[in-house]
Parts: structure tokens; sequence; C-alpha cells
């Protein structure tokens, strides 16, 4: 029985983490080039809507997440040319892009769905894995997830790589760090936060579409909820570092499951104390009570050069 | 005089105004736009915003109080930024001085305290919560370094949820439950703690906060403009370091500063509650200290901009709530340009300011 | 790499009336150079001149605004650092261009690789080519932690793997001590040889009669003489750079700063200016230093064992290269950081880890080095900043009096000759010599002013500001101050001190009167040799 309850709570963690790995992953991406994302939240609301509206229309899940994640990509791109080319204040921007985006999924969402909003949409089923999933306890809780899951911890996984091996990851930690150093270094600095700005885009685009398609195969307003200024938290939580930021992402998650998970188990702690954990931990992070962590020394300033 | 009247004048002459101008231009036809295509008669539309905005006393009065909040977390903005601190913690204040608001208001004895005061000591428990909200990421920049735009984001949401879990316990701030029915939220305070309404007969809903915060834009504006703090915010905003060795003492100005700031959305909370809601909610701040702090962002570091700016989301906002209930134009549309609005604002001015730059 | 065969293909970059404004000020005008292959080409000039100007063009930072360049076969405009490096061009800038928390191997990785780098065999190629050249590294260290001097070496070697066609150089012996300024130079010549361009620049005339193959003076953003070897002859292109005759400057300054020929004896300077050192008096000394230690975050320890007196009247020279722990002394006298062990009077009074008021109050006064981080703030204006540390006499009721404030600024400005349109101009917009005399004209309006530090006070300043300032230090000297002067510059430290001690790794390796038949021993002691 306690095994069960186990398998089960590790099971729903991991899928209630899983749109926070894929946004954060993105963010972070975005945020060591140095360009801050507030509008993380609207880019997963967009792909939300867009993923639930595309599945819905064409009946194929797949071509969904595709439409949900262009969309996404969209939004990303007209918040790096003002992020990146035109310079604008990234807090504003980011906060009037999550305006705009839940006015927008919530006005077309009555306008295209109406009456039909009630009936599910083709989502993506579970995926029960060959003989992992049949494993007694293990099965459970991590190999009968939908296959989207396995995407983003495939994709966390190359990211981090990336960052840390390539090239190009040397050149986004040092356009986040010293822009101007980059640039005489001969890095292009616009395209590398172009793309890293992309980069979140669509990885937020995932995270959402992940909401309406892989877990709740419907669309409702301002689905999201929050999710993308908890995967920013997620973000500083983890010191701009993959590893540490895919664990924060797991407690946020479980933390969120266990919400759900100790009624049913007949255990009653105040739903507050669960809500406020993350908030709370990432500021205990920020001032330095769980070791130091310092954000990268360029982050939400446009680069100019001369 | 002189110099608000050349401030006044000023917004007209410079190219970044007239790139402002056609930001919102833009945003209010492509809200038009919307308006024709979602609910068939614009006109209809268009009469529903002028109702809910000028059309009677109650419109304009909610207005204004919408307002209200607005100025006082811009105002409050922008007196920290003037540091170079970055206060995006409006929500959250407000959220904490909505509730010690509240919850003075409930005790017995401060409620029967003389009428004055039974009204007096809950505006100031809000406004003082909200300035130790704002005191602590003051603190925490000085003491730890903290980014303070990051600690307020992370105090806002602690907030919201401290507001969510007080309205949901008997222990704290909820009301008695006598059935299953009992919505999560406080008692109503008593009258004795209610701001006075200023034009109660017309059926106005405006409250005491309108002339406070004019009043409080009035002496915002003579601080920055005219004291010795105000110079030193600035001095501490441009250069830490010079400043210091200049005498000044960088970190207390920092942690003032932003507890000035979190005062004010404490005050803006306290008055939402005292002045029109009269009972906690979990969310009551419905995202107002946000739109503060747009307003804030937008306002250039002018308490005039801020008075200006507040007004004007302040009419949206309830424009917005009429369209939708007498025009059925959906509550979207309203949030559609609010968010175009912010964005191309803050494009314009940059824009601007490359143009400048180049010439 | 390292092979002595001129590149193929080496070819001239031309330089066709290149002007450049930004807002009032034209920076450059109508210049027009070439720089052969080959050939080390300096580039003198007073600050403002337009140096640096022309090199952030030629490496692609800047645009000009008219004209237009030649590099090999085809027209040259690069319009960013990254086509000036694809183009051969490469620069070692004056403010280092590395990122601070990487390793050293990770920035010079940086924009140089691709695709999954192979680190090992990159630090191998690193330290052949920089073993070629005799420039020690160690790879695995973080930016931040090196010295000023180690910093450099990277950005060298960062541009020697570039194995550039063309070799910019903005003022890169300013941070390093003789025995590497020798290396540096060397390095160039070296470069030079190999068929690249070289184009250094440089206000050191002792460099430019060591190395130069040709000479480019620019003044206000004019080229104002230009000569080759054989005929390269100082004296003229010294007048062509500040623009006036010779003899109109204080005489022992100008020879002290190399303007004029050090004379050819070891006889005294006639009648210098500092000849009265005051009378020993009875008073506390105006700075007294017991035993000062400053270990940094990162566990260095920058200041060792620092034990110095300053008596009232008499100025003390501080020589050393930068980074010796120079910038942690201004620190703690400043009261922006605490030391770790020791103690500090300033007339008696022990200010020792007492905040900046506190410090003032005690009498000190604090040009420091860093006149834009710390001394002054550039967005308010000249008035605000000339009054910054009284702002309490000019407040009434929480209130500025702003007419009070003005009054006394002209009065400070008309003193000091701060030249300004008015009192309300944004004090960024002063020339640098300006600047420094307001600064000078409120640290040394303090009452009571009982101790100066004058941290770098004529860095980055032209003749006759550097003039300017050493008349006001001496001025005050005479009222009976005593003056801790901080200077890289020896030169400087000769014209202008009493006495002059060194410090060198945080520690006072040696002392002597500031007199030209110690000028070796000094030297020596500013070098680690001689200790």
């Amino acid at each position: 029985m306690i095994a069960e309850h186990l398998a089960l709570f590790v099971a729903s963690s991991l899928r209630l983490a899983m749109p926070l790995v894929f946004a954060s992953t993105g963010e972070l991406v975005s945020e060591r080039a140095g360009v801050l994302n507030l509008s993380l939240e609207g880019m997963m609301l967009t792909g939300a809507f867009f993923g639930a509206w595309g599945s819905w229309s064409t009946n194929d899940p797949l071509l969904g997440l595709l439409i949900g994640v262009l969309a996404a990509l969209i939004v990303a791109l007209v918040q790096a040319w003002l992020s990146v080319s035109v310079g604008a204040n990234q807090l504003v921007v980011g906060i009037g892009f999550n305006i705009l985006a839940l006015g927008a999924t919530t006005l077309l969402y009555r306008e295209v769905f109406g009456a039909l909003s009630r009936d599910a949409i083709p989502g993506f089923g579970k995926w029960h894995v060959p003989v992992l999933g049949d494993l007694p306890w293990m099965g459970t809780a991590l190999f009968q997830q939908t296959g989207l899951v396995y995407l983003g911890l495939g994709l966390l996984l190359v990211t981090w790589l990336a960052l840390d091996q390539t090239a190009w990851g040397l050149a986004i930690k040092a356009v986040g760090e010293e822009p101007r150093a980059a640039d005489q270094a001969g890095v292009a600095i616009r395209r590398i936060r172009y793309g890293a700005v992309l980069f979140a885009g669509g990885m937020a685009g995932l995270g959402g579409a992940f909401v309406s398609l892989g877990d709740i195969h419907t669309f409702t307003e301002n689905m999201t909820n929050g999710a993308g200024y908890l995967a920013i938290t997620a973000v500083i939580f983890g010191a701009w570092r993959p590893g540490k930021t895919f664990l924060a992402c797991l407690l946020f998650g479980a933390a969120t499951a266990l919400q759900f998970q100790l009624p049913d188990m007949g255990v009653t702690v105040p739903t507050t104390l669960l809500l406020l954990l993350p908030y709370v931990l990432a500021l205990l992070a920020v001032v330095g009570a769980v070791g130091r962590t310092a954000p990268p020394a360029a982050l939400a300033l446009p680069y100019r050069r001369g | 005089m002189k110099s608000l009247s050349s401030a006044l004048a000023r917004p007209l002459r410079d190219r970044r105004s007239l790139w402002t101008l056609v930001a919102i231009a833009g945003s209010v036809a492509t809200g038009l736009a919307l308006v024709a295509l979602t609910s068939g008669s614009i006109w209809d539309a268009l009469g529903a915003f002028g109702d809910g905005t000028f059309g009677s006393a109650y419109a304009f009065g909610s207005s204004i109080n919408r307002a209200v909040v607005f100025a006082l977390v811009g105002l409050g903005y922008i007196l920290a930024n003037r540091a170079n601190l970055v206060n995006v913690g409006g929500e959250g204040q407000i959220a904490v001085g909505g509730m010690f608001a509240t919850a003075a208001a409930l005790n017995h004895g401060i409620s029967g305290l003389p009428a004055g005061l039974a009204m007096l000591v809950p505006l100031l428990s809000g406004t003082l919560a909200g300035g130790v909200w704002g005191a602590v990421a003051g603190w925490f920049k000085v003491k730890r370094g903290t980014n303070e735009v990051i600690s307020t984001l992370l105090l806002t949401f602690i907030g919201l949820l401290l507001v969510y879990g007080a309205v949901q316990s008997e222990a704290l701030l909820r009301q008695p439950m006598t059935s299953s029915a009992t919505l999560p939220e406080s008692l109503e305070i008593p009258d004795a703690t209610k701001l006075p309404l200023l034009f109660a007969a017309s059926g106005s809903p405006m409250h005491l906060g309108a002339p406070l915060t004019l009043a409080a834009l009035v002496l915002g504006w003579i601080v920055l403009a005219r004291s010795k703090f105000g110079f030193q915010l600035k001095a501490v905003g441009y250069n830490p370091v010079a400043a210091r060795r200049a005498g000044i003492d960088d970190g207390k100005v920092v942690i003032l500063s932003m507890a000035i700031a979190g005062a004010l959305g404490g005050l803006a909370g306290a008055m939402m509650i005292q002045g029109e809601q009269y009972s906690l909610k979990s969310g009551f701040s419905s995202g107002f200290g946000f739109d503060g702090l747009v307003v804030g962002l937008l306002a250039r570091g002018s308490p005039l901009g801020v008075l200006l700016g507040a007004l004007c989301f302040g009419f949206l906002r309830s424009g917005g709530i009429a369209m939708e209930i007498t025009a059925r134009v959906p509550a979207a549309v309203v949030l559609i340009i609010e968010g175009l609005l912010v964005v191309t604002i803050a494009a314009a001015s940059q824009l601007a300011a490359h143009k400048e730059g180049a010439s | 790499m390292g092979g002595d065969a001129a590149t193929p293909g080496s070819a001239p970059l031309v330089l066709d009336g290149i002007s450049k404004r930004f807002g009032p000020v034209q920076a450059l005008r109508d210049v027009s150079l070439r720089i052969a292959p080959g050939e080390v080409h300096c580039l003198l000039g007073e600050n403002g001149a337009g140096k640096s100007t022309l090199c952030n063009i030629i490496f692609g930072t800047l645009a000009p605004d008219q004209g237009g360049m030649r590099f090999g076969a085809g027209p040259y405009s690069p319009d960013s650092p990254a086509a000036a490096l694809a183009a051969g061009v490469a620069m070692v800038h004056q403010h280092f261009s590395l990122v601070g928390n990487m390793t050293v191997l990770e920035n010079l990785m940086l924009g140089q690789v691709t695709g999954v780098p192979n680190r090992k065999a990159f630090a191998e190629r690193i330290a052949e080519l920089s073993g070629a050249y005799g420039l020690k590294l160690d790879v695995s260290r973080r930016v931040q932690d090196l010295s000023v001097g180690e910093r450099q070496r990277v950005e060298v070697v960062k541009c020697l793997m570039r194995e550039p066609r063309l070799l910019l150089l903005d003022e890169p012996t300013a941070v390093l001590p003789p025995d590497e300024i020798d290396a540096l130079l060397a390095i160039c010549r070296r470069v030079a040889s190999q068929g690249a361009g070289v184009v250094l620049v440089t206000h050191k005339l002792a460099e430019i009669s060591k190395i130069a193959d040709r000479i480019t003076v620019l003044r206000g953003g004019l080229v104002a003489a230009q000569a080759s070897q054989p005929n390269i002859e100082i004296p003229a292109l010294v007048q062509a750079m500040i623009g006036r005759e010779l003899k109109s400057l204080d005489l022992v300054l100008a020879e002290e700063l190399g303007l004029t020929p050090p004379p050819e004896s070891e006889a005294p300077p006639a009648a210098p200016a500092h000849a009265h050192l005051p009378a020993e008096t009875q008073e506390e000394p105006a700075l007294m230093l017991d035993g000062l230690d400053f270990v940094d975050d990162t566990g260095v320890r920058r200041l060792d064992e620092v034990t110095l007196l300053v008596q009232p009247g008499e100025i003390v020279g501080l020589a050393g290269v930068e980074g010796n722990g120079q910038s942690e002394l201004g620190a703690i006298l400043a009261g922006l950081a605490p030391p770790s062990a020791g103690r500090v009077f300033v007339a008696g009074t022990e200010i020792t880890g007492r905040s900046p008021a506190f410090i003032t109050a005690a009498g000190a006064g604090i040009i420091p080095e860093d006149r834009h981080a710390v001394g002054c703030i550039p967005a308010l204006s000249l008035a605000e900043n000339l009054l910054l540390g009284s702002l309490s006499d000019y407040t009434r009721l929480g209130l500025l009096r702003r007419r009070q404030m003005r009054r006394r600024a002209l009065e400070l400005m008309a003193e000091f000759d701060v030249r300004a349109a008015d009192p309300d101009v944004p004090f960024r917009t002063l020339s640098g010599g300006n600047q420094q005399k307001a600064v000078l004209a409120r640290e040394l309006n303090l009452r009571p002013l009982r101790f100066l530090l004058a941290a770098q006070p004529t860095r980055g300043l032209d003749v006759s500001a550097v003039e300017a300032v050493a008349v006001f230090l001496r001025e005050a000297a005479r009222r009976g101050v005593g003056i801790l002067l901080i200077s890289s510059e020896l030169d400087e430290l000769m014209a202008i001190a009493h006495r002059v001690a060194v410090i060198f790794r945080g520690k006072i390796v040696g002392e002597s009167p500031a007199e030209p038949a110690h000028r070796q021993h000094i030297g020596a002691l500013m070098s680690g040799h001689g200790i």
C-alpha cells in the first residue's frame, strides 16, 4: 500500500514537474545569455492554447504540439526583437506579454471553442515503456508516462551537455556575463541572444502544450496559472545551473503532487504551506541561506556596442 | 509653479512622447478592431465604455478608486527607482497591507477606538506591513547582495499565498464556518473602520483614498525634486560608492526607499479593503500591483506621469468591465489592449531613444 | 605559429580621411595614415586626442562618419569586431575584454572554437604558443583571480593565437612594470618581423624611441605630425602633441614627465619647487598607518604590514606598479573597506574601519584613483558634485537650498579654475581635467583638512591639467596638509613628492628622498628587484 502510494507520488511529481522542466530549461539558457523572459508565462499559455487548438482542428496531437511550439516561437521572436534589438525594458515587456497572452488566449478560446469547451481534445496517451514499464515499482513511478516526458528529459540532457561542452555553450555564458568581452572576441551577441530567447520560447511552448495535450487534454482559461513564474523561480533556486534547476522543478512538482495526494492518504497539511514551499526555498536560495547564488552579470541588460 | 508648467509642456515636445502617443493610438485602434469583430457594434461598445467610466457617479468613482491603487504603487516604484531599485513587488505589498489592515480592523480593541482612530489604525497597520515587506527586500539587497527584482517577485508570491492561507483557516482570518457554503473569506470589517465615502449621496464609491493619494503624489514630487532625501536617492542610484564616500549611508537609503515603496503598496492594499471591498478574499489584489508597476515604469520618474498613467489605467479597467457587462465585449479584449499598451509603450520609448542617439 | 617567414599576402592598412563625431565633440577629423606590414607604428597623443577612437574604428567597434579604409587588396569596412578579426585584425584593449568568472582557457577558446572543442588539444596549442613567446600562463585559473599584468598576457596570447595581419595595442604598457614593458615591446617587434603591421598606442616617449618605426601624433582629432625612423625627433613630436611651446610649462614638471630630454649630468635640476620641506613640528602626523593588512574575499593578501607616516606639510609619494595593493590602501583610507589588521590614524584620530563620514570629519580628503566610480557622480550637476559632501550645510527643513548651492559652486569654480558653462551642467560633460579640478576643489575645501590622499590624480589628464593638479597639491602642502600621493608614474612622483616609498606585492619595500640620484633604485624596487 505504501509502496503503491509512493510510486504514484513519484509518477505524479514527475508529470507535474514536466511543464516546469521544459520551460525552465529554456529560460535557463536565455538567462545565461543575459535575457530575462518574464514572458515565459505568456509563452507557455500561448503554447498550451495553440497546442490544444492545433490538436483539436487537425485531430492529431503531434501536429497540435508543433503548432503550439510555433505560436510560442512567434511570441519569443517579438520578445527577442524587443529585448535584444530594441533594448526595451525586459521586465515591462515580459509583464506586457503575459497580459497580452492571457487576453488573447482567453478571447480566442471563447471565439474558437465556444460551446465545445467541455469536450476533451485529442492528446498524448501514456506510453507504457516495454519491459521497463512492467517493473514492479519503478514501472508505475517512471515508465508509464507520456512520450513527452522522455522528450523533455532528453532535451534537458542535451541542453546540459551543450552548455557544458560546446563552443555554443561557452559563447552563451560569455554573452550573459561580459557581453563586451564576447563581442570583442568575435562572438555574434545578437545571434546568440536571439537564439537563446527562441530556444526559451520553443521550450516554453512545449511546456505549455504538455499541460494541455500531455496532462489535462483540454484547454481552460489561464490554464498555466503561474507555471511560467514558477519555472523562473526554479531557475533562480537552481542557481542558473541545469542539474540544480531540474532538481528544483522536481521538488516543486513534488510539492504540488503532495497537495493532491496527502488528503487522499488522510493526512491533513495546510495546502498553503506546500504552495509556499517553492517561493520560500527560492527566496532562501537568493539570500544565500542555502548556498550562495549570483545571477549572470549581464542579466536583463541590453548590449550596445561602443 | 514654473517647473510644474514646464513639466506639463515637456511631454508634448520631445520625440519619445510622440512615439508613445503612436503606441497608445495603435493599441487602442487594435482594441477597437477587436471590439468590432467580437461584439458586432462598435458604438454600443464605446457607449458602454463611456458609461463605465464617466457615465455615472458610480462608474467615475470606482475608476478613481482603481487609479488610487495604481498611483500609490506607481509612486512607490518611481521613488525606489530614483535610487536605481526596481520594486516589482507591489502586488505582494498590497496583499500583506490588505491582510494586516483586515486583521487590525477585525480586532475589537481597535474597532472600538474613537471613530477616526478606528479607521486610522488599520490603515497604518497595512502601511506598516507593506513597508516591512518592502524593507525586507532592501535589507536582503544591502546585507546579502540579493537582486531586488528577484526578491520582490518572490515576496509577491509569498504575500499572495499568505492571504490565501489566512482566509482558508478559521484560526486566522476566515469567517466562522456555518455551513459548507461558507466562503473562504474574512468577516466584513466594522463600519467604524471603513474609509468615509466622499460623495455617498450621489452613489459614488470614491473614498478618502483619492485626496490622500493626491497629497502623497504632491509630497512625492517635493521629495524627489526638492529635498535632501530625494537628492540622496538620486546620488545612491547613480553611484552608491561615490555617495557613500560623500558621507551618505547608502545602505540606509536603499532599505528606506524600499520600505517607502512597500509602505505605499501596503497603504493601497489597506485602502482596497477599508474603502471598497470591506472583507479579505484570496486574490483580492487582482493584479492591481502589476498594473501599478506598469504605471510606475511608464511614468519615467515623474509623479505627474504616475497620476496620468494611473488615471488612464483606472478608466481603462472600469470601461472594460462595463463593455463586458453591457455590450458583451469579452473582458479579454481589455487585457489585450492593456498588454499591447505596455509592450508598445516600452518599445516606443526605447525606439525614440535610439533615433535620438543616432541623430 | 611562431614561424619567422612573413605571412604571404600581407598588405598595408590605409586610412583615408576618417572623421568621427560624438555629439558636440569631433573626436577625429580627416585622419589619413598608412600602416605598412612589418612596421611598428606608434600613435602618440594626449588623452582625448582620438587615439582610442581610431583603434576602435579599425577594430570595427565604431563606424566612421566619413572616410574609408583599405586593407590588402580591397576596401575594408568592418561592422563588428568579428568582421575585423575575420580580416586579420586583432586588438589588445586598454580596459581588458575578458570574462572574469571564466578560466583563462575558456577565455582563449571564446570565439576561436566551434562545435565540441577538444579542451586538451587547445590547451596544448596555447602552451606551445605562449612558450614560444615567453608568456607564462596558467590556463586553468579564473581570470578574476589574475593580476593586471597576467590579464594582459591573456589578452596578448588571445591576439597572437589568431596570427593577425594587423595587431592593435591600446596603451598596453600603462599597467606594466619596466621589465615587462620591455618584454611586451619585444613581442611587438617580433610580430612585426613576421610581416604583420603593429599599431602601438602610447603616451610614453621612452617607448617610442625604443621601438617605433613610424610615429603619428594626434591632437584634437587631427594628425598633428608624422615621422619615421631614423628622423624621429622627440621634442618636435612633444610640441606637436601638446600644441604649445614647451617653455610655457612648469620646467621641473615638464622635465620629469619626460617631455624634455633628461639632463646629461646627475646634477640636481635648478630650483625644484619642492625644495622647502617644512620644519619638524610638534603636531600629530597627518597620517599614520600602523601594520596594515588586507586580505581580500578570495583569501589573497593584498596589503602586508604596511606602516607609513606622513607629516603635516609633507608630500609622500607611494610608487608602485598598478595592482600591488594601492587600490586596497586607497579603499581603506576612503572608508570603503575595513583593513584585516592594523590601524589608521588621521591627525591623531583613529579612523580604522570607520565610515567615510567619520573619516571626512577627522580631516581626511580623498582624491580616489577611479574618478568615475568613487570620486564623482557624472550624471549629477557640477554644483551637486562640488557640494556632495556638505549637503547638510545647504539643507533647511529637509529641502535643499539650490540658490546657495549655486553661489558656492561658482566661488569654487573660480578658485580652482573649473571651466564649465554653468554650475548646473551635468558633470559628465566636463573634460577630464576639469572634472579632476572639481574633485580637488571639493576635497581641498573640507574643514578641517589635515590629510589628503591623492590616488593616481593625474591619470588620463592632459599636460595642462596635470600641471594644475601639481600646483594645487603643492599649495595644500604649503598650508600644512600632509599628502599621500599614490601613482604608478614614477616621473610624476619625482616631480611632486618630497619623499617616495615603494610598494610591491602589498609591502613597503623601500623609501628614499625624491631626488634624481635615487631614481634608478626606486625603479628597481618597483619591479621587485633590489629588495
